[in-house]
């Protein structure tokens, strides 16, 4: 979805429309094309959400300026936007490693809880007196390496018999709510406190919270954020991330190229999966301070999907992305001082992903209003030589379960 | 006999399976047309809102299934013009229909005064055959005791079978799932016959969702659908993309939906009520695996062969 490969031309449609809007494709747009139409996009959805608000007789001007305040005027406000968007990136970033390689990754939900188990049952298992260095370190290692397994319980059957990744990662995140839910709500195990009568889980020593920079926000945005170079890094500037983009644009290329797809399936998804958990560490760390499913069961897992989305898939993108969503959702609690539902934070989230998934479209045509002498002529766009790549890409994905059959008898 | 923990976790699989029968339905149908759409659960969703709605309008059930099935359409349309003539990645579009559907039928629930959120259901729901009948032993409650919208989905299985394989029109919607262009060369509108699937997918899957809130929660919250929208999506490639296999898919759903239900009933108490939940999502996961597995070829035949692909005449 990077090259937004599936966006074809359309003038038949441009015929529809009396002859007079002309659609050609753009092979791949220049940085005003790609990244301005996402960020026009997120304006189209505000307007909507605008209309939204005007139709269920609210006031919008007033919504969107208590939401400005709530969120991005101060340095409380920014901090707990920041505290917000802190495990919105590391999950906005899971997704986006995995729709480089056309591979979606739908359980950053379910690896998150995972992280977070794993974790809290490090920071409760460990000696109270161990250095905040190591118990950390070992929970954020343990969290990863959670989520990465998590995710392995996908990766392996996609990469065996191609099942479809995005309902097994999507199922998964049904049990793993289960299995928080039965640490605390359904059994007395290791990670709930006997003590309390409201269930809920026992405290992480203070050696195992990650320490505050201002106000909710804590040392994970650092994680985050150098998760996010990290990501960035290796996509774009090593072999490996070469290979990943390769297999994204074209399976049946990058076999040629002698790329071992099915072992990159097993590396991005255990990525995916272990930046999934760390968004749980850092949650179970520095928010919760403790395994309460309640308050981990946010959401942020799939909200990352839109993360990526906006962000369209590059890792430095995500960081932005997510602190403007994490904006609008901290300041839903806002706008009911004010008469207004929190939805409109599900609401606005929606028309978001919804307008700049429209866009993808601009971002790989040129739609532009066309002399009628010209749109008169049918053969009047050229032939789309320049998309001869994502083309393929198509035709990759078409042919895919024939493409395995000779793989598999290889094998 | 009728009292006994198999008939009546049976006659509650039954209910339970109807809502993800209707949405596995829609899906098979635009599934079938070539057309990826994975935001049934989406779907479910704001046909759940504008079915209760609706029913407590009217407090018709046929009236709240119509508009729910109506709402669950015209967001399926949204996906039809982002993947049939914008062309956009399928998935992508699928998923933004999920979040979208619980993001608006969040706010519709909230939004009136009295807000639709735990307020008291506006339909009565009652048997359709008399009591006599219902009566009869074992097959009583499990065949003939449910609603009209039990007897319906199953009605619609027929249909939709029928229509599939025995007539022109299904035949047509095949070959654009199969082979749009030669659909197209043959003189099908290839995007007319998309749009209308999609449509009808997202019919399924709206009056799937009202369903559920009418008849078996009683009342809206958010997010009521709880997965079923996806075990719908993972049924369909279970049922091979055939109706009559989604038919007892959905009920094999529907008895691990109630697994916790009859160990209630049978008094059994050693598996944590968490590990039951977990069952439907395990279930799936475990079929979609096997299926895929499964080393004949069946599996790569039924599937449309251009499912989730755009068409674009000229970019052949």
């Amino acid at each position: 979805m990077t090259s937004g490969a599936t966006a074809r031309p359309h003038n038949r449609m441009s015929r529809g429309i009396s002859g007079r809007i002309k659609v050609t494709p753009r092979g791949f747009g220049g940085p005003f094309v790609r990244f301005g139409i996402p960020v026009a996009a997120l304006f189209v959805a505000l307007l909507l959400g605008a209309l939204i608000l005007l139709a269920a007789g609210d006031n919008p001007v007033d919504a969107y300026r208590t939401m400005f305040d709530a969120s991005l005027s101060g340095p409380t406000a920014w901090a707990r936007t920041l505290a917000l968007a802190t495990p919105l990136i590391l999950t906005g970033l899971a997704a986006a490693v995995a729709f480089q390689m056309r591979v979606y990754n739908i359980g950053a939900e379910g690896q998150l809880y995972i992280g977070a188990i794993a974790a809290s049952g490090v920071g409760l298992a460990l000696p109270e007196a161990t250095p905040m260095v190591l118990m950390l370190g070992a929970m954020l290692i343990v969290g990863a390496m959670a989520g990465a397994l998590w995710a392995g319980l996908a990766a392996v059957p996609k990469a065996l018999f191609d099942a479809d990744e995005i309902i097994t990662t999507l199922m998964l995140n049904f049990v793993a709510l289960s299995l928080m839910n039965y640490l605390i709500f359904g059994s007395q195990t290791f990670w709930r406190d006997p003590q309390r009568v409201v269930p809920g889980g026992k405290r992480l020593p203070e050696s195992a919270i990650m320490p505050a920079i201002s106000g909710r926000m804590h040392i994970g945005i650092l994680v985050a954020v150098a998760s996010a170079v990290i990501i960035w890094w290796l996509l774009a500037r090593t072999s490996w991330g070469f290979t990943v983009r390769t297999i994204g644009d074209s399976k049946p290329a990058a076999r040629y190229a002698g790329m071992s797809v099915k072992k990159q399936i097993l590396i991005v998804l255990a990525l995916s999966g272990a930046l999934a958990g760390i968004a749980g560490v850092s949650e179970v760390s520095g928010v919760t301070k403790g395994l309460e499913p309640r308050s981990l069961a946010t959401d942020i897992g799939f909200t990352g999907i839109i993360v990526a989305v906006v962000a369209r898939s590059n890792a430095l993108g995500v960081v932005p992305v997510s602190v403007f969503l994490a904006a609008i959702a901290t300041s839903g609690s806002r706008l009911q001082s004010i008469g207004i539902q929190v939805e409109v934070v599900l609401l606005l989230q929606g028309l978001i992903f919804l307008t700049v998934t429209a866009g993808e479209y601009f971002v790989t045509n040129k739609v532009s209003l066309a002399p009628r002498m010209h749109a008169a002529v049918p053969a009047d766009d050229p032939v789309p030589t320049s998309r001869e790549p994502s083309t393929a890409s198509i035709e990759a994905q078409a042919s895919e379960p024939d493409a395995l059959v000779p793989e598999q008898v290889a094998t | 006999m009728n009292d006994t923990v198999l008939v009546l976790s049976i006659a509650s699989a039954v209910v339970t399976a109807t809502p993800v029968l209707f949405a596995a339905l829609g899906e098979i149908i635009a599934n079938r047309a070539g057309v990826m759409n994975l935001g049934v659960e989406g779907m479910m969703l704001i046909g759940a809102v504008v079915g209760f709605w609706g029913g407590r309008a009217t407090g018709s059930l046929i009236f709240a299934l119509i508009v729910g099935g109506l709402a669950g359409m015209a967001l399926a349309l949204v996906h039809a013009l982002l993947a049939v003539t914008l062309g956009v990645d399928q998935t992508v579009s699928g998923l933004s229909l999920v979040i979208v559907g619980s993001g608006l039928s969040a706010f519709i629930g909230t939004a009136g005064d009295p807000p639709l959120l735990s307020a008291a259901n506006g339909v009565d729901v009652h048997p359709l055959l008399p009591q006599a009948l219902r009566d009869l032993p074992g097959v009583g409650p499990i065949l003939l005791g449910h609603d009209i919208v039990v007897y319906l989905g199953v009605l619609a299985v027929a249909l939709a079978s029928y229509y599939l394989y025995r007539t022109p029109a299904g035949l047509s919607l095949r070959a654009v799932g199969e082979d749009p262009a030669a659909a197209d060369a043959a003189g099908l509108n290839v995007t007319v016959i998309r749009y209308a699937a999609t449509a009808v997918g997202g019919f399924g899957a709206g009056i799937g969702g009202a369903y559920l809130t009418l008849a078996i929660s009683g009342t809206w919250q958010n997010g009521l659908t709880a997965g079923m929208g996806w075990i719908a999506v993972a049924l369909v490639i279970l049922a091979g993309w055939r109706p009559w296999l989604g038919l007892l898919g959905a009920l094999a759903f529907g008895v691990l939906n109630g697994l916790s239900f009859t160990l209630q009933l049978a008094e059994v108490d050693v598996i944590p009520s968490d590990f039951l939940k977990m069952t439907p999502f395990v279930g799936a996961f475990v079929v979609v695996v096997l299926v895929s597995a499964s080393p004949s070829r069946a599996r790569r035949v039924a599937a449309p062969a251009a499912l989730a692909k755009p068409y674009s005449r000229e970019a052949r």
